[in-house]
C-alpha cells in the first residue's frame, strides 16, 4: 500500500534535470520545457568497475506545464551486476518523478539567458534488485531535490548544480543519502552557430561529484560504506529541430570508496536520444 | 430582413478582410539554440493566418508573414514567445486598419482584432493624417516593447498610406 501511495505521489508530482535534450548528459542544468512541450528521452548510462559493469536504460518523459514549470517522470531498467556505490547522477534502478521550477529567469540579450531551476521529486524503488552491498536491503521511497543555476548563450554555457536525495527507512534498512554536485562548461564554436535548419552542436566539459552516506542494514551503519567521488569528462550534444543525440564519458578525478566493498569504478559513459514535441497551440 | 442581415454580414466580413497584420518582425531575446528557434517556429505557425516564419538565432529576429484576411492579434505572437520562455522586444509591423480619433491624436483600429494603437510619427510626419481619417490605411512602423501581458500603446509609423 505504501508503494502504491508513493507511486501515486510520484505520478502526481514530478526529477532532476538530467539530459532532456537541452543540457549536459551527466550534470545539472537549468533548461525546462516550453509550455505544452512534451520531451521524450531514452538513454543508456554505464558504469564500469573492477567488479563488473552496470547499465541503466533510462526512459524519461517531460511536460511543460507553464513556460517555467516542467513535470518529469523517469522509468529506468537496469542490467549488469556490478557492486557499485549508490548514485543519483549515473543511472540506477529507481523510478523518479519530479517538478522542476525555473524560478529565476533573466533574459539579458539576444541568445543569452541567466536562470536558476529547482526541482523536487519522489524516488521510488524499481522492481529490480540492486547489487553488492545494496542488494538485499529493504527499500523505501525517498525524496530528491536539485538546484541548478547558470548561463546559456549562443557561444557559451556555464551551469552549477547540486542535488540531495534521502531515502526513508524500511525494516531498519536504509539506502544512503546522496549529495551530488556538478559544474558544466559548454561551448559552441562560431562556425557552428547556424540556423534552425542545420544540426546544432555544442560540447561540454562535465565535472560531477557525489558523496553517499553510510548504508544502514538491520539498524547498523555499515562501516566504510560511505563514498565520495569526483568525475570529469567531455560530452557532445547535437540537435536538429526536434531531435537530439547526446553522448559523454567520464573518468574519476578523485575517489574515496572501499575497494573491497565496491571494487574500483573506473569509467562512466552515457548516450541519450531525445524527441521534443513542441506545442503549436495558439491562444 | 434577410437582405439587412446579409448586408450586415457582408460589411462585417469585408471590414475584417481589409484589416490585418501582413508582416510582423519581432526581436526575441533568450534563444540560444536551434530547438529554441524551432519551438518559436512551431508556435507561430500554430497561429491561424500565419503563412511563413523565419527565425534568425544570431540576431534574434523572428519574421512572420501573414495571409490576407487573417484575424491574428499581436498578443498571440507575444504569447507564442512567452510560452517558450523567451522575451519579446520591439516589433516592426506592416498592418492594415482604419484611422479613427482626430488628426492630432490619430488611432489605428486594427479591425478584425481588438488591437488599436495611438499613431505617432517615428520621424518627421510626412503623411496627411487629416486626409486619411476614417479611411482604410496601411501602416509600416515600430511597436515598442510593452510590459508582459500588455500590448504597446503607440505605433511609431514610418509610412502610412491609403489602402487600395
Amino acid at each position: 500500500m505504501k508503494i502504491i501511495l508513493a507511486l501515486a505521489c510520484a505520478v502526481a508530482l514530478a526529477s532532476p534535470a538530467l539530459a532532456a535534450g537541452h543540457g549536459p548528459v551527466f550534470g545539472y542544468a537549468t533548461p525546462v520545457n516550453s509550455q505544452g512541450e512534451f520531451s521524450f528521452d531514452t538513454g543508456l548510462i554505464g558504469r564500469h568497475g573492477s567488479q563488473g559493469t552496470a547499465l541503466t536504460e533510462s526512459s524519461q518523459i517531460g511536460y511543460g506545464i507553464t513556460p517555467h514549470i516542467t513535470f518529469t517522470a523517469v522509468l529506468p531498467v537496469t542490467f549488469g551486476s556490478a557492486a557499485l556505490p549508490e548514485t543519483r547522477m549515473a543511472g540506477g534502478g529507481e523510478w523518479a518523478s519530479s517538478v522542476a521550477w525555473r524560478f529565476q529567469h533573466s533574459v539579458t540579450s539576444v541568445g543569452r539567458r541567466v536562470e536558476s531551476t529547482a526541482s523536487l521529486g519522489i524516488v521510488v524503488p524499481g522492481p529490480q534488485e540492486d547489487s553488492g552491498v545494496l542488494a538485499g536491503l529493504h527499500r523505501a521511497p525517498g525524496v530528491a531535490a536539485t538546484l541548478a543555476s547558470g548561463l546559456a548563450s549562443r557561444s557559451q554555457y556555464l551551469w552549477f548544480g547540486s542535488g540531495y536525495t534521502r531515502f526513508a527507512e524500511a525494516h531498519s534498512d536504509r539506502r544512503p543519502d546522496t549529495i551530488s554536485w556538478s559544474a558544466i562548461y559548454g561551448y559552441r564554436p562560431p562556425r557552428l552557430r547556424r540556423d534552425v535548419n542545420h544540426w546544432d552542436y555544442r560540447g561540454f566539459a562535465e565535472l560531477t561529484g557525489e558523496h553517499t552516506g553510510n548504508v544502514r542494514s538491520n539498524g547498523v551503519l555499515l562501516p566504510h560504506s560511505a563514498t565520495t567521488s569526483l568525475w570529469l569528462g567531455p560530452s557532445i550534444l547535437a540537435i536538429l529541430k526536434d531531435v537530439a543525440i547526446e553522448g559523454g564519458i567520464q573518468a574519476p578525478l578523485y575517489r574515496d570508496a572501499s575497494d573491497s566493498m565496491y571494487g574500483h569504478e573506473s569509467i562512466r559513459f552515457a548516450i541519450n536520444f531525445s524527441y521534443l514535441k513542441y506545442s503549436s497551440h495558439a491562444y | 430582413m434577410k437582405k439587412v442581415l446579409v448586408l450586415a454580414l457582408f460589411v462585417l466580413l469585408s471590414s475584417g478582410a481589409h484589416a490585418e497584420y501582413s508582416q510582423v518582425n519581432m526581436t526575441v531575446f533568450g534563444m540560444d539554440c536551434a530547438p529554441c528557434a524551432h519551438a518559436i517556429h512551431v508556435s507561430m505557425m500554430g497561429i491561424k493566418g500565419v503563412d511563413t516564419v523565419k527565425v534568425d538565432l544570431n540576431t534574434g529576429l523572428v519574421n512572420i508573414s501573414l495571409s490576407p484576411g487573417n484575424s491574428a492579434g499581436l498578443h498571440q505572437f507575444e504569447e507564442a514567445v512567452e510560452k517558450n520562455g523567451f522575451t519579446h522586444k520591439d516589433a516592426t509591423v506592416v498592418v492594415r486598419g482604419t484611422l479613427s480619433g482626430s488628426a492630432d491624436a490619430p488611432v489605428l483600429e486594427v479591425t478584425g482584432t481588438s488591437d488599436h494603437y495611438a499613431l505617432a510619427p517615428s520621424g518627421q510626419p510626412a503623411a496627411d493624417i487629416a486626409a486619411l481619417m476614417g479611411k482604410s490605411v496601411i501602416v509600416n512602423g515600430l511597436l515598442p516593447q510593452a510590459a508582459k501581458g500588455k500590448l504597446p500603446n503607440t505605433l511609431r509609423y514610418k509610412t502610412i498610406t491609403e489602402a487600395q
